[in-house]
């Protein structure tokens, strides 16, 4: 399903938040703490995105991860890895996670664009995530 | 490839001299599937094969021989020419044919029977040719017209193997057209052809009608029929077609796309088919002045009917009869017009319930099924012509699989609070969005579903009925949707567009009030007075 581009195509940059991208340095030290204002999501093929946690809760399984009453180390640690997914389409995903957290509240939001060799992968994402 | 003329009839279907075969037989291989080899059955030719045409490729290349059959062919790119038909190639087969057609196929018996070089006359299969007698075919490969030539392609190599067309496939290709949509295709073949603009394709039990037949009516072009100059400038007029359509007394289930897309289309009857319901991309046809949808199988409108009765062309619109749901058997959640007097002021606010709300919540408890208009004396007011707003049924609200979820305001709370309703759509939702625009969507068949993940094929479904139905729309907010996530009837009465004459209720009429279901695209596209917030 996937189309082969140039390669890098291939490369997921972190998600693109200007915010995050200050933010960066700083947080990296603080990521341990179980409150804190950012997670990092690891796809199975190592790359790592960190987002708000606003925006990784709009997921019902990462919420569920997260959440610090259930002790999953995840919570602890504030760092999800998500096995089945690969980078390319976290990176899609993460894109989606801010496009909700940003519409939630808005009344006529536009569709996020969607490759459509990346339909059917992100749908299983979708199942997997409950989002 | 497919221009290339067919191989004429083999110069030498004559009993060839085994002596000569031999003399120039280069491999003991080769030989050995000379003798093998047989006459073909169709020396005679009168003889037409009953079974489907087998296929045979071409050997057109001089250097090619059994040495080198694993080398490309030089200057055909690889690839040979197929023939399919009698044994001397009267059709050229599509080269053009998918991969997963070839799965099946291949071990399928072509039915064609090869004849021996040796038995001549008594070319029956004998028992103990039996087992043999499909590799047999295969060898047929050989060229017959280089006699001391070897297979240049192995028999069971890619794409050269003889496969049968299968009865199945040339009903998919649509060769094999049933009458009544020949006769159909005729008809607007016709048409196109005189400019005419009145289609009737009326008694012709359709069961459906075919994907293409109706496209190429968007292009109808209405010929002037002026032979002279005309004196006054009356005689000009529009070019535009004034298309109709007539499809009364069909059989058919479901409609086209295509006819939704002809935006010329003002006059379409639909009587007495079975159709069970009408996809809501009719609001496309923004020209539609009279439309007949009676004796037919249908429960409820598409809410988007009613658009094209407010805001667009439609006049004469005939519903009834048809099985609807009835006012007096619906749950009504809320109703939106009170019999008597005190209606009349009731009625202008019904484009916008929020003015209303503090009167609805008063009438709600009223079983009332006996709406009528109110009275009036002298000329009827403006929204006697209009259609009005009866009831609003219960909304139905689906969760992310489809699956509706409780319908007491507790479940619905509890629900809704874990996700507060969002005008975002979901990641899934977005996906099948894009998904069902993909133009390779329609041509996964069933069984090639089952290769992907079994979570996705009622999804991958889904994608494609929406396909079929050419995209559906959210009644709230008019954006395009997959999975619906609420549904809900509003009763509208539509008495002055019906029955084939536009004219003004009278003073006092009684309601009759026709289901039209609406859909939301999330659970923020709700019925204004339902709304959970």
């Amino acid at each position: 399903m996937r189309a082969h581009g140039p390669p890098s195509r291939h490369v997921p940059q972190p998600v693109e938040d200007r915010r995050l991208r200050d933010l960066h340095a700083s947080t990296r030290t603080n990521m341990a703490s179980p409150t804190s204002e950012y997670v990092t999501l690891v796809s199975c093929d190592g790359f790592e995105f960190i987002i708000p946690r606003s925006a990784a809760c709009v997921s019902g399984t990462i919420r569920r991860m997260l959440d610090p009453s259930s002790k999953f180390s995840e919570a602890i640690t504030g760092r999800c890895t998500l096995e089945t997914l690969t980078g390319i389409v976290l990176e899609k995903v993460c894109e989606y996670l801010l496009y909700n957290e940003k519409h939630k509240d808005q009344a006529n939001v536009s569709d996020m664009d969607i490759p459509p060799e990346l339909c059917l992968e992100l749908l299983m994402a979708a199942d997997y995530l409950d989002t | 490839m497919d221009n290339e003329v067919p191989l004429p009839p083999p110069r030498r279907l004559r009993h060839r001299s085994p002596a000569r075969a031999n003399q120039s037989a280069p491999v003991s291989v080769a030989s050995s599937f000379r003798k093998s080899r047989r006459l073909s059955r169709f020396d005679d030719r009168s003889s037409q094969p009953s079974s489907d045409p087998a296929l045979f490729s071409s050997d057109d290349i001089p250097a090619s021989g059994l040495e080198n059959y694993n080398a490309p062919a030089p200057g055909a790119g690889g690839r040979k020419r197929r023939y399919r038909g009698t044994w001397w190639g009267e059709q050229v087969q599509d080269p053009k044919r998918k991969r997963a057609d070839f799965k099946e196929k291949r071990n399928v018996d072509s039915g064609v029977w090869m004849g021996s070089d040796e038995s001549g006359a008594e070319s029956l299969l004998t028992s103990e040719d039996s087992p043999a007698w499909g590799e047999d075919l295969l060898k047929t490969v050989l060229d017959p017209r280089a006699p001391g030539r070897a297979p240049t392609d192995l028999p069971f190599s890619r794409g050269s193997v003889p496969i049968p067309a299968s009865p199945r496939q040339i009903v998919v290709n649509g060769n094999e057209e049933s009458e009544e949509h020949r006769f159909a295709r005729k008809v607007v073949n016709d048409c196109l052809e005189k400019g005419e603009e009145s289609i009737d394709l009326g008694n012709f039990n359709m069961r459906t009608i075919p994907i293409d037949m109706l496209q190429s009516l968007q292009h109808l072009t209405k010929l002037p029929s002026l032979r002279e100059p005309p004196i006054s400038e009356n005689a000009y007029f529009s070019l535009r077609p004034f298309l109709r359509i007539y499809l009364p007394n069909n059989s058919l289930a479901t409609l086209p796309r295509e006819l939704f897309e002809l935006k010329d289309l003002r006059v379409l009857s639909l009587r007495n088919n079975k159709l069970t319901s009408i996809p809501c991309t009719i609001r496309d046809l923004s020209a539609l002045q009279v439309l007949n949808l009676s004796v037919n199988r249908l429960s409820h409108l598409p809410w988007e009917l009613l658009v094209l009765l407010q805001k667009g062309e439609l006049k004469h619109f005939t519903p009834r009869p048809n099985p609807f749901l009835s006012i007096e058997d619906a749950d009504i959640a809320e109703w939106h017009c009170k019999s008597g007097e005190s209606q009349h002021e009731k009625n202008d606010g019904n484009y916008d319930d929020d003015d209303h709300k503090d009167d609805d919540k008063g009438n709600e408890k009223l079983p009332q099924t006996q709406a009528t208009f109110t009275e009036y004396e002298g000329t009827p007011p403006d929204d006697a012509w209009t259609a009005i707003h009866v009831a609003t049924g219960p909304t139905t609200l689906y969760n992310m699989d489809g699956k509706p979820i409780g319908n007491t305001p507790s479940s619905r709370l509890a629900k809704t609070q874990q996700t507060a309703p969002t005008n975002a759509p979901s990641l899934r939702e977005l996906s099948l969005r894009a998904l069902w625009k993909l133009p390779g969507l329609d041509f996964i068949a069933e069984e090639e579903k089952l290769e992907f993940p079994s979570l996705v094929i009622p999804l991958l479904s889904l994608a494609q009925g929406v396909r079929a139905d050419g995209g559906w729309y959210c009644s709230v907010c008019q954006r395009e949707f997959v999975s619906r996530r609420a549904e809900w009837m509003e009763w509208w009465d539509c008495t002055p567009h019906e029955n084939g004459m536009k004219r003004p209720r009278a003073s006092g009429e009684k309601m009759r009030p026709l289901p039209f279901k609406r859909y939301g695209c999330s659970w923020a596209c709700v019925p204004d007075s339902q709304r959970v917030d």
